[in-house]
C-alpha cells in the first residue's frame, strides 16, 4: 500500500496488480488538478480487507472512487465487485472497472454486478489521459453522491 | 391344359382327412382276414372271400374255432407261437389249407393283436418264386451297406437307396419322399423306367397325405397295395359281436386304402404299390413309395427286408442328415466369424458385411438383405424397392419388439408385401436398435422350387363324372396354391446365426458410439480450451501490449526534448509494432469466433446485412470516393452478423486494392438449383489467377504492408465463414483487370446446420484449405 498525500484528500483506491499500470495511472494522476489520495492493494482479498478496515487495515480511510481490474490474484475483481455491491456499507462507493478486456461477457457481467462504470484501458497514452481525467473530473467534481 | 385353369376348390379336403380309414372294415382281396378271440381262437368275424379258401361261407366260419378250420397239429404251433413275448417270431406263419383232397393252399400267416384287444389272422398266398428272399435281402443290404461308404451326400445317398429298392422288388418306379416341418412333402430321389415321366423335384400339398393315413404310416411301417383295382371284401359281420364296434385293422397288412387313395393312384395309372416308412425319432421323415403299372405282388419276406432297409438304412440317412445340418451349422459358424472380422476392420461396419466374399446373404442363403441404420439403406442381393422397404421398415417398427423377426410368409401378415413376393416372401429381421435393422429376403419358394419335368406336359386334373381327380400335376398346383406368398422356412441355425451377428454388430456399434463420445468430448474440451485462448489473446497478451505502448509513449511525451531524430523514429517504430501486434490478435480473434456452433441461423435479409456493412464503411468509402452497386437480393438461411461480415470485408478488399480510378463495386444475386450464388466484383487492381486459391489462406498476402496494409486475416475469415454456411467462396480475376468474388449460400441452411452442426469445430490455424 502506498500513500500519497493532497491538498484535498479525495480518497482513490485503486485495485490492481500490474505494477507498471499502477505506476503508469499515479503518472497519469499528477497531472489531476483535484486534490487526491491514491491509495494501492495489488491482490482482491487485500482489496476486502482494506475496506472492511481489518487487520492492519483497521484505521484505513473509506475510498470516495474504487478503480479496479478484473483480473487479479487471489481473489478476482467480479468477486470484489460482487462483494462491494452487496455490502450495504460499501455499496455507494462508486467503483470503475479498468480493464484490458474487451470480452462482452466480462462488461456485461460487470454490469449485472452493479458496477458504475466499465472502461477499457487503451493502449494509446493520450486517450489514457482523457479517459482518467474524464472519471476524476466526473465521480469525484460532477456528481452528487450521498454521504456514507 | 393352362396351368392355372385348375379349379382346386372342387374337392374337399376335409372329408379326406376325416375318413377314418382303419375302421372302414374292407380289407384287399388277395388274403384272407380272420378275427380271432384267444385262448380258444374263436373266429369272431371274417373276410367274405372265406368261400374260395376254405370252401366255407363267412357265415358259416363264424364260431368256429380255429383247429376246426386249419388241422389241429398246425394250431398247436401256432398256439405256442402266440405265448411268446413278441409276435415276430411266428411271423410269417406257413400256413397249409386243405382245399380238396390233397389240394393245398399254402399260405403266409401273419398274426397281430389288435388295439382293442382281438387276435387278427390275416392270411396271403405264398408265391414260390419269392422263395429266396434271404438272398433278395441280402443284396439289397449288402449293396447299399457297401455305396453307403463311398456317398458322402445325402441326395445321393437316396438315390442309391431307390435304386436299390427298385432293383430288388422290380417295381416300374421308386421314389424317396420327404416331408417338409411343415408337412408339405417333395421327391427327392426316384428310379424308374425310363418311359414314364419323372416326378422328381414335384412338391406335394400336406393334404395329399393326409393326417389319418400319415398316422397309419408311423405304426404300419410297411404298407402293399397289389392291385388297386381289385375290389375290396367286407368283414362279417361288419359289427364284432363282443365289442359291438367295427374292429380296429390299425396294424392290418390287407386293409384297404381309402377310396381316395385308390382313386389318386388310379389317376396316376398306378397298378401296384409299396410304401415303406421312414421314421425319424418317431416321426414320419419320409417315404420310400413304390409304384408299378400294373397289379404285382411282393411276397412277406421280402416287405419285410424293405422294411429292415428303411430301418437300418434309414438310421444311416438320419445321421447323414445330421452330419449335413452339422457341415451346415459349421459353415454358417465360419461366415459369422468372417463376417465379424470384416465388420471390425472396415472403417464402416456396414462395408464389412456387403463388399467382400462372404457376404450378409451368405449368413442365412438369403437372396437379398438390407442394413438399414438412419436414414440409409445398404442393400445387397435381391430387395424391394426403397419406398417399400421404408414402409416395411415403418411396419417393423410398429410391430416388432423381440430380438429377432422372421416368417416364411411376410405378405400374410403384412399384406403390401405381396407387392414384392418375388423377393420378400420370407423376411428375417433382427432390429440393432428401435431405427436401425438388418433384414433379410427370401422370394416365393415357387421361385426357387426345382421343376421335374415339362409343367406343361400330362399329369394334369381329369375331368370326369365325379368332378375333377387328384393326379401329381394337379396335386403340385395345388401344391403351388399352397405355398403361394411362402418362402423356404428360415432355419434354427439360421436364426441362430442372425442372433449372434446381432450381437456382434451391437458391440461394434456400442464401441464406435463410445469413440464418437469419447470425440464429441475431445471436441468440446478443445473448444473450451479454446475460448480461454480468445479470452487470452483479448486480455492477457493485450495488457503487456498497452504497456510496451503506454510506456513508450511517456517516454517520447516526457522527454520530447531531450530526444533526437533517430530516438524520435525508433519509438515511432516501437508503437507501429505493437499496433499490429495489436490488429493480428483482433483478426486471429475474429477468425476464431467464425465456427459453426457460434452460426445462429435465422432468415436474414441479405439486404440488410449488406446496409450494415456499408455503414460500418461508410469513412472508407466516403475517402475512396467509392460508389457501390446492387441488384435486388433475396433472403436466405444464414448468421446475419456473419453475413455482415463477409460483406463488409470483401467490399473493404475492393476498396483497398482500387486502382488509379476511382472505385466502382456491384453486388450481384442468382439463384442456382440449390443454392444462392452471389458476387462481389470490383475495377481495382486485380490479381494473378495463380493466387487465386491462395489469397484464401490465413496470413497469406499478396503484398507488402507498406504497400497495403493488413494481416491476411481478411479472406480467410471470409473463406470460414462461407463454409461454415456451407458454402463455396472462389475469385475470378485478371492482373489490371479487377476482381470478381463469388460465393454461395444454400438454400435450406438450417436442415443443414442440424445434420452437420456438432461435425465442424473451430481449428484456429487450420483455416486456409
Amino acid at each position: 500500500m502506498s500513500v500519497e498525500t493532497g491538498e484535498r484528500h479525495k480518497i482513490i483506491f485503486l485495485v490492481e496488480d500490474n505494477k507498471a499500470d499502477i505506476r503508469l495511472i499515479q503518472e497519469v494522476l499528477k497531472h489531476s488538478s483535484i486534490p487526491h489520495q491514491v491509495v494501492t492493494v495489488r491482490n482482491g482479498m487485500d482489496a476486502m480487507t482494506y475496506l472492511r478496515r481489518e487487520g492492519e487495515y483497521a484505521d484505513a480511510l473509506r475510498p470516495d472512487l474504487i478503480l479496479l481490474d478484473l483480473n487479479l490474484p487471489r481473489k478476482d475483481g467480479r468477486e470484489v465487485l460482487a462483494e462491494i455491491k452487496s455490502d450495504p456499507s460499501l455499496k455507494r462507493i462508486p467503483v470503475v472497472v479498468l480493464t484490458t478486456s474487451k470480452n462482452e461477457e466480462d462488461i456485461s457481467q460487470s454490469y449485472e454486478l452493479h458496477v458504475n462504470c466499465y472502461i477499457t484501458k487503451s493502449r494509446n497514452l493520450n486517450d489514457l489521459f482523457k479517459i482518467v481525467k474524464g472519471i476524476e473530473e466526473f465521480w469525484l467534481a460532477t456528481v452528487t453522491l450521498p454521504l456514507e | 391344359m393352362n396351368q392355372t385353369d385348375f379349379p382346386s376348390a372342387d374337392i374337399n379336403f376335409t372329408n379326406f382327412e376325416a375318413q377314418p380309414i382303419h375302421i372302414s372294415g374292407k380289407i384287399q382281396p388277395h388274403g384272407v382276414l380272420l378275427v380271432l378271440q384267444e385262448p380258444e381262437l374263436t373266429i369272431l368275424q371274417a373276410s367274405s372271400n372265406t368261400s374260395e379258401v376254405f370252401g366255407i361261407s363267412p357265415s358259416k366260419m363264424l364260431q368256429k374255432k380255429l383247429p376246426e378250420v386249419l388241422d389241429e397239429f398246425q394250431v398247436e404251433r401256432i398256439k405256442a407261437g402266440l405265448t411268446a413275448d413278441s409276435l415276430d417270431f411266428i411271423n410269417p406263419t406257413k400256413i397249409w389249407v386243405r382245399k380238396k383232397g390233397d389240394e393245398y393252399l399254402v399260405f403266409d400267416g401273419v398274426f397281430h393283436r389288435s388295439h382293442d384287444g382281438f387276435l387278427i389272422l390275416e392270411l396271403e398266398p405264398a408265391l414260390s418264386q419269392d422263395n429266396i428272399p434271404f438272398l433278395s435281402f441280402y443284396h439289397l443290404a449288402r449293396a447299399s451297406i457297401n455305396q453307403l461308404e463311398a456317398t458322402s451326400n445325402l441326395r445321393d445317398f437316396c438315390q442309391i437307396i431307390v435304386q436299390e429298392v427298385r432293383k430288388v422288388t422290380g417295381f416300374d418306379r421308386v421314389m424317396l419322399y420327404k416331408f417338409d416341418d411343415d408337412g408339405h412333402g417333395s421327391v427327392i430321389a426316384e428310379e424308374k423306367l425310363d418311359t414314364m415321366e419323372s416326378f422328381l423335384g414335384l412338391h406335394y400339398p400336406e393334404s395329399d397325405i393326409p393326417k389319418p393315413a400319415r398316422k397309419l404310416f408311423s405304426s404300419n411301417w410297411i404298407r402293399l397295395i397289389p392291385d388297386s383295382h381289385a375290389h375290396a371284401e367286407e368283414l362279417f359281420p361288419s359289427i364284432n359281436p363282443i365289442s359291438q364296434q367295427p374292429v380296429d385293422l390299425t396294424l392290418s397288412i390287407l386293409r384297404s386304402a381309402s377310396p381316395c387313395h385308390m382313386e389318386y393312384l388310379h389317376n396316376m395309372g398306378v397298378g401296384a404299390s409299396l410304401t415303406i416308412s421312414l421314421i425319424k425319432e418317431q416321426k414320419l421323415w419320409g417315404l420310400i413309395a413304390c409304384h408299378h403299372q400294373t397289379p404285382k405282388y411282393v411276397s412277406y419276406e421280402l416287405r419285410k427286408a424293405c422294411e429292415f432297409l428303411g430301418r437300418v438304412v434309414f438310421s444311416e440317412i438320419s445321421a447323414r442328415e445330421e452330419t449335413e445340418d452339422y457341415d451346415y451349422r459349421m459353415k454358417l459358424t465360419y461366415i459369422q466369424s468372417t463376417l465379424i472380422d470384416y465388420m471390425s476392420q472396415a472403417e464402416n461396419f456396414i462395408d464389412g458385411l456387403v463388399k467382400q466374399q462372404p457376404n450378409l446373404l451368405e449368413l442365412t442363403s438369403a437372396q437379398g438383405a438390407a442394413i438399414c441404420f438412419g436414414n440409409n439403406c445398404t442393400v445387397i442381393g435381391d430387395t424391394p424397392k426403397t419406398e417399400d422397404l421404408n414402409f416395411l421398415l415403418q411396419w417393423l417398427k410398429n410391430n416388432v419388439q423381440e430380438e429377432v423377426f422372421y416368417t416364411d410368409s411376410l405378405p400374410k401378415i403384412y399384406p403390401d408385401a405381396e407387392r414384392f413376393k418375388n423377393v420378400a416372401s420370407g423376411l428375417l429381421a433382427i432390429p440393432i436398435s428401435p431405427k436401425n435393422y438388418v433384414l433379410w429376403f427370401r422370394p416365393e419358394v415357387i421361385q426357387t422350387v426345382n421343376w421335374g419335368g415339362n409343367p406343361n406336359q400330362a399329369y394334369e386334373a381329369k375331368e370326369t363324372e365325379t368332378g375333377v381327380r387328384l393326379s401329381p400335376r394337379k396335386s403340385f398346383e395345388l401344391w403351388k396354391q399352397t405355398v403361394r406368398l411362402t418362402s423356404l422356412p428360415w432355419k434354427a441355425v439360421e436364426i441362430k446365426a442372425a442372433l449372434e451377428l446381432r450381437k456382434a454388430i451391437i458391440n461394434i456399434v456400442l464401441r464406435q458410439a463410445d469413440e464418437l463420445a469419447q470425440l464429441a468430448h475431445d471436441l468440446e474440451r478443445s473448444n473450451a480450451e479454446l475460448k480461454k485462448f480468445a479470452y487470452v489473446a483479448s486480455h492477457d497478451l493485450q495488457e503487456p501490449l498497452n504497456q510496451v505502448a503506454n510506456y513508450v509513449q511517456l517516454l517520447e511525451m516526457r522527454y520530447q526534448d531531450e530526444l533526437d531524430e533517430d530516438a524520435k523514429e525508433f519509438i515511432t517504430f516501437a508503437v507501429e509494432g505493437v499496433s499490429l501486434m495489436q490488429t493480428l490478435i483482433d483478426d486471429v480473434l475474429a477468425y476464431s469466433k467464425v465456427d459453426m456452433q457460434g452460426v445462429e441461423f435465422q432468415l436474414t435479409q441479405v439486404e440488410t446485412a449488406l446496409n450494415k456493412a456499408l455503414n460500418n464503411l461508410r469513412t472508407r468509402i466516403a475517402e475512396s470516393g467509392a460508389s457501390i452497386t446492387y441488384e435486388a437480393l433475396p433472403t436466405v438461411m444464414a448468421d446475419s452478423t456473419q453475413l455482415m461480415q463477409l460483406f463488409q470485408n470483401l467490399i473493404a478488399n475492393a476498396i483497398k486494392f482500387r486502382s488509379e480510378k476511382p472505385p466502382e463495386i456491384h453486388v450481384g444475386a442468382s439463384r442456382l438449383e440449390d443454392a444462392w450464388l452471389f458476387s462481389v466484383q470490383d475495377n481495382g487492381i486485380g490479381l494473378d489467377p495463380r493466387f487465386a486459391e491462395r489469397i484464401f489462406v490465413i496470413f497469406q498476402r499478396l503484398h507488402t504492408r507498406d504497400e497495403y496494409p493488413g494481416t491476411g486475416m481478411g479472406l480467410a475469415i471470409c473463406k470460414k465463414i462461407v463454409e461454415c454456411h456451407r458454402g463455396r467462396i472462389w475469385v475470378e480475376s485478371e492482373l489490371g483487370n479487377g476482381a470478381t468474388f463469388y460465393f454461395t449460400i444454400p438454400v435450406g441452411g438450417r436442415e443443414r446446420e442440424r445434420r452437420n452442426g456438432r461435425k465442424t469445430q473451430n481449428h484456429l490455424f487450420s483455416g486456409g484449405q
